[in-house]
């Protein structure tokens, strides 16, 4: 069973949120890395960039398959995750916690709204599932 | 339904990666049909994954001396030497039910059209039920390491293909070997290999020409792929161009895979189309 924790909200792009005040931390959901299978690279934009809501704020490669990561928000990335770039394997075992990518430092918290809530997510996966 | 052929054409490497790219780019923005195109490299050239470092892949020195082209491609996977081969593309956007939004779906399901080609061809070619663990003694090499859903023939690989996924739409391009010569494919990749290795490479690999006990023209074969797509798929190919905006963004694009920065440091090029 794929694990969706509710204390955090997510992206069609499988991209999950958790928000402090105008910190917006970001990583891939427990889905997206099971289907990803074993994840061997990452890689961001620059620290102090920009990013807008929906543009790519990285990339990740899995066995053969590179995925552009896809901000849910707009804002400038202010922390990356130095743990994931040494192991990058952690994003594989521990999505939620210690496996989280960036932190994004939001300038539209209405953004916000468009993403959704656990149960949300999960009968999104379910839909694309049975497409 | 139907999908767009670019028939088979020679370029260099940089213009078939940036075709490639402005392709997908195009039919991921506009939500285009398919593509299905053929190429081939002229002159030879090593291409590597996205992530792959160029120095600790491809014995540059050699490819220069040779005249061998490198180019950085944007899918994922590792080196390949491309001479005597023909190369495949597939581009989709995520609105084909075709195709599953996982990549091993989308490779069996163009696996499982390929090797009906090359069945026709009198080719008992098959798709690997999994994954065989890359080995360090070949580790750069993308034809070392059979992924689940690649092309076999009686278990030695004949087609490497590798993918990447934008906004859900994907470019998928894979090389079918025509002939292989593991001791120039281990030549211009690195580490360097000894005789055993290069062995253990020659055990595992094979081409359509060594299958076939003769030379094919190149044109033959694409003809049977597309009739097997045609059939497994239930598609229409309609041949067709590069539209006027992809021509426009593969000449923008041939900036960057001409580009020492791109293909041997991996210069990024985030917003480039």
């Amino acid at each position: 069973m794929k694990d969706f924790p509710e204390d955090i909200i997510y992206s069609c792009e499988h991209i999950w949120v958790k928000v402090d005040g105008n910190m917006a931390t970001i990583g891939i959901t427990d889905y997206a890395q099971e289907r990803l299978g074993d994840i061997l690279s990452v890689e961001f934009i620059e620290n102090d960039t920009y990013v807008e809501r929906d543009e790519t704020f990285g990339s990740i490669e899995s066995v053969k398959e590179v995925v552009d990561l896809i901000s849910p928000v707009s804002g400038t990335v202010v922390v990356i995750n130095e743990d994931i770039l040494e192991d990058v394997s952690i994003i594989n075992r521990d999505p939620y916690d210690t496996g989280w990518l960036v932190v994004i430092e939001m300038d539209n918290l209405e953004q916000l709204e468009d993403l959704l809530a656990a149960s949300n997510y999960h009968d999104f996966i379910a839909q694309e599932e049975s497409e | 339904m139907a999908w767009r052929l670019l028939d088979f054409r020679r370029h260099n490497i940089f213009e078939n990666m940036a075709i490639d790219e402005a392709v997908f780019r195009e039919t991921i923005i506009h939500n285009t049909q398919p593509t299905l195109r053929f190429y081939a490299s002229d002159p030879a050239a090593v291409t590597m994954g996205y992530f792959q470092d160029a120095r600790e892949e491809i014995n540059i020195e050699k490819c220069r001396e040779a005249g061998i082209d490198i180019a950085r491609r944007i899918t994922g996977g590792r080196a390949v030497f491309h001479s005597h081969e023909l190369t495949y593309s597939v581009t989709a956007t995520r609105q084909e039910e075709i195709f599953p939004a996982d990549i091993a779906g989308t490779y069996k399901i163009i696996s499982q059209c390929i090797a009906r080609g090359l069945n026709d061809l009198g080719i008992n070619a098959g798709l690997a039920k999994e994954g065989r663990a890359p080995g360090r003694a070949v580790k750069a090499c993308c034809f070392s390491t059979p992924l689940q859903n690649e092309l076999l023939v009686n278990g030695r690989k004949i087609c490497g293909s590798a993918q990447v996924r934008k906004r859900g739409g994907f470019l998928q391009h894979g090389l079918l070997l025509l002939d292989f010569n593991p001791v120039k494919t281990a030549d211009v990749l690195l580490p360097r290999c000894s005789s055993e290795q290069v062995l253990q490479l020659e055990q595992s690999v094979t081409s359509v020409h060594k299958e076939l006990a003769q030379a094919i023209d190149t044109r033959e074969i694409c003809a049977r792929i597309k009739k097997s797509f045609i059939e497994e798929l239930g598609i229409r190919l309609e041949e067709g161009a590069l539209s006027p905006a992809e021509q426009k963004l593969k000449n923008e694009l041939m900036e960057k895979y001409t580009d020492t920065d791109w293909n041997i440091n991996r210069k990024k090029y985030f917003k480039v189309g």
